[in-house]
């Protein structure tokens, strides 16, 4: 059969492998026909390259939770709760210790104290660093919800402690956030051992 | 290639169990985010479209009539909640942002700048032809299966590709 340049965007309209290399044919003859057909086909395999995949997939976590209101008020109660644990707990350290904190904090104040103070936070942060590092493998990949609620509950943590970290750095003789900052180390911490003990869960059910 | 047609047809005491959920997101998940990239060209604005999708599948579950296939009615949800984000970008006057680092492409041998090319291309097609090239070009559906998806015929989704393609052949040399 003869293919004109007339009947190119007929075969192209079907679309189908018969029609195309009819298309083919014809345009192996014709330059300007070869062009057209160059570039749908390069249109073509273009877009199926952009089929995508996603590297890290944390959305169906985020789709269950948002699916299952009930559970996820509980969550959002639980954690309105541990908040409210945590700054009463700071604010009653602060506030009922008033009188043997002054004559501490004079003391800490000074700046042979306040080294010794930040060697022992250092201390402190590289216990939790190494911590963190044996937990880094089951919240890179958390394999249960309750891994992907501690591993939010640790990002929002470590902002909180960036926060506190700028603070103290604008001014290191501030007890009050040093407190603050000792208490979200400590929650860290626990939190952290929280997720050793659900990732032993998960490993050996 | 996965057809539409293979998916299975659920009913409603099923699709109420969320067990069906999470067998909706294994088996048609990479796909509806995909096409939801491939609308909105952003990894956080396709994973909002993906979840809030099946949010609405979840609270229209009563209206779910059987007639088309459970995954086909997702889909659809899918493409007007894309539709949706895409008008209330539209409204704010907002550039569609390109964050290609937290995805893999299915072939990597085509020149990103191709690649690029044909998406600024598709930014500025009409929303319908927009639809049916990525059902079909990107996301290798049959027109039987776009046209259950988009509410058209067969043969409109076969005439709007094959018009779409030639739009896109004009302009494909020329310099952007």
């Amino acid at each position: 059969m003869t293919i004109t340049c007339e009947r190119i965007d007929d075969l192209l309209f079907e679309g189908d492998a018969e029609s195309l290399a009819l298309a083919g044919k014809h345009a192996a003859q014709c330059r300007s026909c070869r062009e057209k057909l160059d570039d749908w086909h390069d249109i073509s395999t273009t877009a199926k390259s952009m089929h995508v995949t996603w590297q890290n997939d944390m959305l169906w976590p985020r789709i269950q939770r948002s699916i299952k209101p009930s559970f996820g008020w509980m969550r959002i109660a639980a954690a309105i709760i541990v908040t409210i644990g945590i700054s009463a707990s700071v604010w009653f350290a602060a506030h009922v210790r008033v009188s043997r904190d002054k004559a501490f904090d004079q003391a800490i104040l000074r700046a042979t104290a306040m080294d010794d103070v930040e060697r022992a936070e250092k201390a402190h942060v590289d216990a939790i660093a190494k911590l963190e590092k044996l937990a880094a493998p089951k919240l890179d990949e958390p394999q249960t919800p309750i891994l992907v609620s501690y591993k939010e509950k640790l990002m929002l943590l470590d902002d909180a402690i960036a926060e506190c970290q700028t603070n103290i750095d604008q001014n290191r003789q501030n007890a009050q956030v040093r407190k603050q900052l000792l208490a979200m180390y400590s929650e860290k911490q626990r939190t952290l051992r929280d997720v050793l003990r659900e990732g032993a869960n998960v490993s050996n059910p | 290639m996965q057809a539409v047609a293979t998916f299975t047809r659920v009913n409603q005491p099923e699709i109420a169990a969320s067990a069906n959920f999470d067998q909706l997101y294994r088996t048609h998940g990479e796909r509806m985010k995909s096409i939801a990239y491939n609308h909105l060209g952003s990894v956080s604005d396709a994973e909002d479209a993906v979840q809030e999708t099946f949010l609405k599948v979840h609270r229209a579950m009563s209206t779910f009539t059987g007639e088309a296939s459970f995954s086909t009615w997702a889909y659809r949800i899918l493409i007007n909640t894309c539709y949706d984000h895409l008008r209330r970008r539209k409204r704010r006057g907002d550039e569609e942002s390109l964050d290609d680092t937290p995805v893999e492409r299915m072939a990597n041998t085509v020149d990103d700048t191709k690649r690029m090319m044909l998406r600024r291309l598709l930014e500025a097609l009409p929303e319908q032809r927009r639809s049916v090239f990525t059902l079909f070009e990107i996301e290798g559906l049959s027109h039987a299966e776009i046209a259950e998806i988009l509410g058209i015929s067969e043969a409109n989704s076969k005439w709007i590709l094959f018009s779409t393609k030639k739009q896109l052949q004009e302009q494909w040399r020329k310099p952007q």
